[in-house]
């Protein structure tokens, strides 16, 4: 079993419902987050449209930050997640650099490494994600890459020609896979970033951890 | 590249996160200009001892001393840039042998424990055979514990700009300026070398400033030719980049202003250029290595 997630962008009406449900289930700190949406507006007047991009850990088959974890703290699963045990980890900050996708912070309370888990704990108990649970139009498909037969295997089948992942270029081979993609939604460097894009007005960055 | 993809997408970002500060700073630059330092001097006495063996006899104990110092300034770092250092252990007792952090720590440690067998053999035991015989180890020891930073680097596979040839390339480099120039300027205190040796560590660092300058520039010019985000992290050291000032001040101090001293020093014979030159290596040094550092962790990732 390899667990893996599809967003279908052509459905994300960008509620933020995913981020919410992520932020409550796993208590993720102030300042911090496991998922994100990102809004992308695009075109000229008249002529624009505005994107929405879940953003998430791609909980990759070949991970950089697993291989540059000193400790192992961050470690596979055997259904395919990228795991992390805060316990372990000495706050290197090593994963943070590795990950090409930005998906890993500091978690300023227990100032160790975090990220999205695919909800490991929920799926121990046979639940389903916290965002694919939130998510009113069902654009996250969650499921095992491996079974022809499950909903993301077929959605991925259907949907050939248009199942994209971000920066295919790194060699990590996520497993989390975006449908009706394109460069401004999964290019970080394809879309101007202005001051007052944040959610906090003129706060474009924020320090790592709560210090340093 | 950037700015051709730009135009063509007319998309601006406009809600998302606040993007996150610098993660690896100046402690990490810290880091690695103290192990230049503290790996530097050790092939420095080497070739000293194999070249003015009388001269450099008594810069055994000294050398050995400025390395410990230097090494263990550099494990301090290390240690007090972990946001839970007091776990720093867990390196030892569940190591991770694909992560370049746990193969560096393990060979430092290795490192450390041969400069203390060093000092023994110098100052204790005043064996200068054993004290050779272990230092053509740890000089061979130093090679990696020189590089594994390097390493670090380019498994940071989220940096476009640290590639592992160049990243060896400028950490070697690193080692033999600063520490031909923590020689040249420990010789004005103990007074030990002739001005032959002392011309001879002036080459050294003459040479590696040129080598890692060129490097830079290399980089510099060529390197956006080839990758999207390495265009775009070297735009924060181009123009009115935000570290551009920074950036020249640390190549004209640690490469430019000490490769041109060094030649001055050579045609008038003057130590006090080649001093000038050391301190402007050593200062420089340490700023080009933070702006290299600091500025692909500026580039947003998502």
């Amino acid at each position: 079993m390899k667990l893996g997630f599809l967003v279908d962008l052509h459905l994300c009406m960008g509620c933020k419902g995913c981020e919410i449900a992520c932020k409550v289930e796993n208590e993720v700190p102030l300042s911090t987050w496991r998922l994100r949406v990102k809004y992308v507006d695009v075109g000229s007047f008249p002529e624009t449209r505005r994107t929405f991009t879940p953003l998430r850990c791609n909980h990759c088959e070949n991970a950089p930050c697993e291989r540059i974890c000193p400790v192992s703290a961050l470690h596979y699963l055997d259904n395919g997640i990228v795991n992390i045990d805060k316990e372990r980890c000495i706050g290197c900050a090593g994963c943070v650099m590795a990950c090409p996708y930005g998906a890993i912070y500091i978690d300023p309370e227990t100032q160790t490494a975090d990220k999205c888990t695919y909800c490991a704990h929920r799926i121990a108990s046979s639940m389903m994600p916290a965002c694919v649970v939130a998510c009113p139009v069902e654009a996250n498909i969650f499921g095992d890459i491996e079974d022809p037969t499950s909903n993301i295997s077929k959605y991925i089948q259907q949907s050939q020609g248009d199942v994209q992942v971000r920066k295919p270029e790194k060699g990590t081979n996520p497993h989390h896979y975006y449908v009706g993609g394109g460069n401004v939604t999964l290019n970080p460097l394809a879309s101007h970033r202005v001051e007052g894009y944040s959610l906090f007005n003129k706060l474009t960055h924020l320090p790592i951890g709560g210090h340093h | 590249m950037v700015h051709e993809s730009l135009a063509a997408t007319n998309a601006v970002v406009t809600l998302d996160v606040a993007l996150p500060s610098v993660v690896w700073g100046w402690i990490i630059t810290m880091n690695m200009w103290a192990k230049s330092v503290g790996t530097g001097v050790i092939f420095m006495l080497f070739y000293l001892l194999k070249k003015y063996p009388n001269e450099a006899s008594s810069y055994r104990f000294p050398v050995v001393v400025i390395s410990i110092v230097f090494i263990h300034l550099f494990l301090f770092f290390t240690v007090i840039d972990l946001h839970q250092m007091f776990r720093f252990w867990h390196i030892f007792f569940h190591p991770h042998w694909t992560s370049a952090i746990t193969v560096g720590a393990w060979m430092a440690t290795l490192f450390v424990g041969l400069l203390f067998l060093l000092a023994y053999a110098s100052f204790i035991k005043k064996d200068d055979a054993l004290f050779d015989k272990t230092l053509t180890w740890t000089v061979v020891l130093a090679i990696p514990v020189t590089l594994y930073t390097a390493g670090l680097m380019a498994q940071s596979t989220a940096r476009e700009l640290w590639q592992m040839p160049t990243e060896s390339a400028q950490m070697i480099l690193a080692a033999t300026l600063s520490g031909s120039a923590a020689m040249i300027l420990m010789d004005t205190y103990f007074k030990k070398l002739s001005y032959e040796a002392k011309r001879d560590m002036g080459i050294i660092l003459a040479v590696s400033a040129l080598g890692a300058f060129i490097l830079y520039m290399s980089e510099l010019i060529f390197g956006p030719m080839k990758a999207e985000e390495v265009a775009a992290t070297l735009e924060f050291i181009k123009g009115h980049g935000e570290y551009t000032t920074m950036f020249w001040i640390g190549q004209v101090f640690a490469f430019i202003a000490p490769f041109v001293l060094v030649l001055l020093s050579i045609s008038s014979r003057s130590e006090n250029l080649l001093k000038l030159a050391a301190l402007s290596a050593l200062a420089g040094l340490w700023v080009s290595k933070h702006v290299w550092l600091v500025i692909p962790q500026l580039l947003n990732m998502s």
